[in-house]
């Protein structure tokens, strides 16, 4: 539900939303040698080519006219469909556009953290590794540790990034994080994990009574809880629009 | 220097009063100049619990207005020379409680005596608050029951941060948990919370367990605090409360199933 001033009906919401990316990161513009790594990566992990998502990045390209059309049949030869480039010149841009593709612009502070990648690894974990937010996502913030029970009535929250409470959460208190929240004790009040909308985060319990469960605005309370899940050691995550717990063991 | 204990709850009716008045009296019997007061402006109530009310002249809020001074104010004990109890107003409202009246009152009071016990309202407003504010301990008195215990828990959240302790970043109000009207039966039979499990949600050290026991009710009716009456369980729960208070180590009683005799059973000998 949104809270709108105008009472004509609406056809769309805008939302901001992080959604997992896969960024194809081209180390050669030829079309014919990316056709052949990806014909290799193909019958490694077929379960990957599922008309995937791709945003192509060329950042560690140096070719100002670069065969994009060429790139992105290759691709959706393959199963993979491009959305998007990311970085190169006017050019590049113009022909992203010309072909109906989103272009986002180079980002420079995060080419580290693809160059710790090792370049031969397991398909699977190439793949894992090859998943990150999208470029304008914000940068990874600090956790926020908190120790000691937190009492009713209380309310401890991380609006940046993740928060772990190093005690227990008592009935009537409330915890709230951007990211996931892990509590090294019981949990018996309310605990928000992603209050800004991120759907990955989660919440971790080492004795689950909680209250009430969120996970991006997803909801369960105490009442809608498998009593036999009660006290356990627990992770919250939300999968297909609903909360999941399962044990953790 | 006198050492703040504040007696406090959260919630109503789990016996802050009764605690006040036993602790008070526990401690002055050992030989501790102690004055005891009361905070609950409007519901006057200790004087009674400590049969004094009817030597009540001034109060609190006559001294914190300049209307009288801390010496008028102050009744002695006619039982215990060094216990003196300090009233609150029955005609005003906790609006009539200053910070600044508050603390002149426990600075004056902490030069004449070793203990002084603040026996806080019920609630989390005024009143409770500046009960509490000056404090260097506290009793926190809860009844084996999950209402009482949230509230204590919130009550314990306070402490540690709408004290003036907290404020100025001393070390903490040091906590301490007093059990009340704890019945070992009815806790077995699922009737009521057990000491394991308040003292785990609470997670502060346990300073006494005071059994459900006749003996309260008639102490309060009498006017006379129930640690006088050596012959009951209560009145040595509190005896044993204070001495754990004083830092000794008593072992804990009351909280398992006393076992009665046959004969006990047959002529119903009950609790005292």
């Amino acid at each position: 539900m949104s809270l709108s001033t105008d009472r004509a009906p609406q056809a769309f919401i805008f939302k901001g939303g992080m959604l997992p990316m896969t960024v194809m990161e081209l180390v050669s513009g030829d079309p014919e040698q990316i056709r052949a790594q990806l014909a290799s990566k193909l019958s490694q992990s077929p379960a990957f080519f599922q008309h995937t998502p791709v945003v192509l990045s060329v950042e560690k390209l140096d070719e100002p006219h670069l065969a994009l059309e060429r790139i992105c049949a290759v691709c959706r030869g393959h199963k993979l469909l491009p959305v998007a480039v990311r970085g190169g010149g006017d050019p590049v841009r113009q022909s992203a556009w010309a072909l109906g593709l989103g272009w986002f612009p180079p980002q420079e502070s995060r080419g580290r953290t693809l160059e710790s990648v090792p370049p031969v690894a397991e398909p699977v974990a190439e793949a894992a590794s090859a998943i990150e937010p999208e470029p304008e996502a914000e940068p990874v913030h600090a956790s926020k540790v908190f120790r000691g029970t937190v009492r009713s009535g209380q309310q401890i929250s991380a609006s940046d990034g993740d928060l772990v409470i190093i005690g227990a959460v008592n009935a009537g208190a409330e915890i709230l994080a951007a990211g996931s929240v892990h509590i090294y004790g019981a949990l018996r009040g309310r605990a928000l994990a992603g209050i800004h909308g991120d759907r990955n985060a989660s919440i971790y319990c080492k004795e689950l009574h909680a209250e009430l469960l969120s996970v991006a605005g997803t909801y369960k309370r105490l009442d809608d809880i498998d009593n036999r899940l009660l006290g356990a050691s627990v992770e919250v995550v939300l999968e297909h629009d609903q909360l999941c717990i399962a044990r953790l063991n | 220097m006198a050492k703040i204990i504040v007696v406090t709850s959260g919630k109503g009716g789990v016996g802050k009063t009764t605690s006040a008045a036993a602790i008070a009296t526990g401690l002055a019997l050992r030989g501790n100049k102690t004055v005891v007061i009361d905070f609950d402006v409007g519901l006057r109530n200790l004087d009674l619990i400590m049969g004094c009310e009817r030597r009540v002249v001034y109060d609190l809020v006559n001294v914190i207005q300049g209307e009288a001074n801390l010496k008028q104010a102050l009744i002695r004990d006619k039982r215990i020379d060094n216990l003196h109890i300090l009233p609150a107003s029955q005609t005003r409202d906790k609006d009539a409680l200053t910070q600044e009246g508050v603390e002149k009152i426990l600075i004056a009071l902490r030069e004449d005596f070793d203990y002084v016990i603040c026996d806080s309202p019920a609630g989390i407003e005024r009143g409770a608050q500046l009960a509490m504010y000056f404090a260097d301990e506290a009793v926190v008195v809860t009844n084996p029951e999950v209402s009482s215990v949230r509230d204590s828990d919130r009550i314990i959240g306070l402490l540690s941060s709408k004290t003036r302790r907290a404020e100025i970043g001393e070390s903490p109000v040091v906590e301490h948990l007093l059990i009340t009207r704890y019945h070992p039966a009815r806790v077995t039979g699922g009737d009521m919370l057990n000491l394991t499990d308040i003292q785990e949600i609470l997670s502060i050290p346990l300073i006494g367990l005071i059994p459900e026991s006749d003996a309260v009710l008639r102490a309060s009716n009498q006017g006379v605090p129930v640690t006088h009456d050596q012959k009951s369980d209560a009145g040595q729960a509190y005896v044993d409360c204070v001495s754990r208070l004083l830092g000794e180590e008593v072992p804990l009683r009351f909280h398992e199933i006393e076992k009665r005799s046959l004969l006990a059973r047959m002529f119903g000998g009950g609790r005292k």
